[in-house]
């Protein structure tokens, strides 16, 4: 009797250890990421008083500069005036944030997320049914750039609103340029010879991320710009039918192929990562740099030597002998932003914290004061003189532009397209591939 | 106390954790795969039947071939590289004896207590053309040019020297631990038979290690396949596929292509070919102890 006791109390605690093990934590899950379960609660709108806790999984882990920063400040100021909402950040790196987010779309998304508005992302986001709608009449009044809300739309309905406007450019260091009698090219050909002149000196002509993936595709989307004239006319068409065997961009992957060819970029730029590029510049060893707008914070960064930092200035892709495109006809797309979940338990708190920050005051308003790039919102407004040169030569291109790229072609397709065109840049651009085993590869991923 | 232990109840109790961590952890998610391995499922939404399509279209994908191409490649240096290598070392070090040995040991081994992400971003940093410490090394002997380690020619080799780096001291500990269970009689009679070092590597060393050699190439192909963590901070694949292994080719497929079911497809696939080289290894040792 007392043995079959025992063993019986063996198998209760070991059933009780393993329920235990399996449970939650009442008290732990207030406020917490929302859960299969909690997906199918309705939303509730808490009384005023109520604690509220917001979830938000940002994209911008650094948050003591850039756009991190700015994201930060705008969370502790809806805090102080909120004081029963807590808002708690979860933030990783782009890469590590696109993987858990679609874990986190499985199971039960945070509260407000960053997203891309872009097909390469947000198609299979907003067919899984797990954002929000908006009401794109509340921001009337919010100063969106015409069109930047395109990207964030599904049959007419507004899931979620742009952060930035991006521009592609070569920044570039003034003083090194000046001081070997370097000048800014005015043709593609001229940024060809500056290159061989620059690594003559023993220097690096251009920094590239080559190890990406992306900044080789949109470099290839701005020489389609300037080769085409437009983008979408070629790009669209080729993504629907999986053929981009058109002569447009048979030339424009040549170019590419010439540049990486005739040594523009540092050796091995198709395996090194955006750190390590951009460091070669900030470092003062490659001349140039491609990047987007968002790396204007660069020259108020104090982690860069001053005497580079305050020399940095950017050009635009220059135009293309023989090319449709201008010189004003710049690379440049709304792409970041943010979205509310759908199943939110908090989704009128979330929207009304998402509201606050798109007030034109507050994302618009506080990146430009940091030097963080540009915002999806009119920014005039906020020029205070204080502005780098490098901003402000940002914001003349934006001015100055007649027409933009629109969106990166890699970002134009499904998320498989995109993971094949920035492997397959790496292998045309280092000659393993052929011009049209490229073409045919990429069109195939559409397919 | 012997009556308790042949209590059924006790034994279900002692015995149902084990299972449900089996069912749970291995048997239900490998039972997952093999069903989103028949979907067109992206990860969020529904999934739709697709009966064999993933699996029809795994034989025609050339970048799956490549990386199961670099993933053997790999289980090859591995067996042929950093096996015979670390043998080596453990007999050295099994000869060397006292304070030499123990030091040594502890430096063989420190590569398998740093992180993956950090070895990673060191042999980033050693093998970068422009500031590497390889291209530096090889310029104070006079070398003026700029090798590229991670060309689409070189970066095979380069990844498969860091592979090889970071899993030596486990394999040459396992080796060296197998080393000293050999019986230092049988040392002692053949070295009053006259048998040199040589000798006795080959006719007693080796022989009696034959189970610790299966262990260890199991072990090694079995972790050549599921490479992933290390080529993923260091090429990520890149450049093109140059570098591309099944694990990460899976990952890639999977959570940045949206295609959930064929990086699923993947896995099952991935598993087969695990079980066929595990079962297959064990028969080619079984065999030689026949022989």
């Amino acid at each position: 009797m007392k043995k079959k006791l025992i063993a019986m109390l063996m198998l209760v605690v070991m059933i009780g250890a393993l329920l235990a093990g399996c449970g939650k934590e009442k008290g732990k899950e207030t406020g917490s990421v929302s859960q299969g379960e909690s997906t199918k609660k309705e939303e509730k709108t808490p009384p005023k008083d109520e604690n509220i806790t917001i979830k938000v999984f940002s994209n911008l882990p650094d948050r003591k500069n850039g756009q991190g920063l700015v994201e930060q400040m705008i969370i502790d100021e809806y805090m102080e005036l909120n004081k029963n909402v807590t808002i708690e950040v979860e933030a990783l790196d782009e890469e590590a944030y696109k993987t858990k987010f679609k874990a986190y779309a499985m199971n039960g998304m945070p509260d407000v997320v960053s997203i891309w508005g872009q097909p390469s992302f947000i198609d299979e986001v907003l067919d899984a049914g797990v954002l929000a709608e908006l009401n794109e009449t509340d921001y009337n009044d919010y100063k969106f750039i015409s069109g930047s809300l395109e990207g964030f739309k599904k049959d007419g309905k507004l899931y979620g609103l742009p952060r930035n406007s991006d521009v592609m450019a070569f920044y570039y260091n003034q003083k090194i340029f000046e001081d070997n009698g370097w000048k800014v090219p005015a043709t593609y050909e001229e940024l060809l010879l500056l290159g061989k002149s620059i690594k003559e000196a023993g220097m690096v002509p251009v920094a590239m991320d080559g190890g990406d993936g992306w900044p080789l595709a949109i470099l290839l989307t701005d020489l389609l710009l300037k080769v085409n004239g437009d983008c979408s006319s070629i790009v669209t068409p080729a993504v629907a039918q999986g053929n981009f065997t058109s002569g447009e961009m048979k030339k424009t992957t040549e170019l590419l192929v010439e540049a990486a060819k005739s040594g523009l970029f540092q050796t091995g730029y198709d395996s090194q990562d955006y750190g390590t590029a951009m460091n070669l510049f900030t470092n003062g060893q490659a001349a140039m740099f491609y990047m987007g707008s968002w790396e204007t914070s660069m020259a108020r960064n104090q982690d860069i030597p001053e005497e580079i930092r305050n020399n940095i200035r950017a050009f635009t892709m220059p135009v293309v002998e023989g090319g449709k495109g201008k010189a004003t006809d710049i690379a440049a797309w709304n792409g970041g932003g943010y979205a509310v979940s759908a199943h939110s338990e908090v989704k009128g708190e979330a929207i009304k914290f998402l509201n606050f920050m798109y007030q034109p005051d507050k994302l618009s308003k506080y990146g430009w004061e940091n030097g963080v790039g540009m915002s999806a919102q009119d920014q005039t407004e906020f020029l205070s003189g204080n502005e780098t040169e490098l901003q402000m030569q940002f914001m003349e291109f934006l001015k100055n532009a007649t027409s933009v790229s629109g969106t990166p072609i890699n970002d134009c397709g499904p998320s498989i397209f995109k993971t094949v065109i920035e492997s397959e840049i790496q292998s045309v651009s280092n000659g393993t591939k052929s011009v049209d085993e490229f073409l045919t590869n990429i069109g195939l991923a559409c397919k | 106390m012997k009556k308790l232990y042949s209590n059924k109840l006790v034994i279900l109790s002692l015995v149902l954790p084990g299972i449900f961590v089996f069912i749970f952890a291995i048997l239900a998610p490998i039972s997952l795969s093999f069903y989103y391995g028949f979907t067109s499922y992206s990860g969020m939404g529904k999934a739709e039947f697709i009966s064999l399509d993933n699996y029809i279209e795994l034989f025609s994908d050339k970048n799956f071939h490549i990386s199961l191409r670099n993933s053997l490649f790999l289980a090859l240096g591995f067996i042929f590289i950093q096996h015979p290598l670390a043998i080596i070392v453990a007999v050295i070090l099994d000869k060397l004896q006292g304070k030499a040995e123990g030091i040594l040991r502890c430096i063989y081994f420190i590569p398998n207590v740093i992180s993956v992400a950090v070895i990673a971003y060191l042999w980033k940093f050693i093998y970068n053309p422009d500031f590497g410490l390889l291209n530096n090394v090889l310029k104070t002997f006079g070398y003026q040019g700029q090798i590229n380690w991670f060309s689409s020619d070189n970066a095979i080799w380069s990844v498969l020297v860091v592979l090889i780096w970071h899993g030596f001291g486990w394999g040459m500990l396992i080796y060296y631990t197998g080393i000293k269970n050999i019986d230092p009689v049988l040392y002692e009679a053949a070295a009053i038979d006259g048998a040199n070092t040589t000798v006795t590597f080959f006719r007693i060393t080796l022989p009696l290690m034959k189970s610790v050699i299966q262990v260890n190439v199991t072990m090694a192909i079995i972790s050549a396949l599921k490479q992933m963590e290390t080529v993923y901070l260091l090429t990520n694949g890149g450049p093109g596929n140059s570098t591309q292994f099944a694990a990460n080719y899976l990952y890639q497929q999977a959570f940045k292509a949206f295609r959930y079911g064929y990086g699923n497809a993947i896995g099952v696939v991935f598993i087969i070919i695990c079980l066929a080289v595990t079962i297959l290894l064990n028969k080619m040792f079984q065999e030689k102890k026949i022989a």
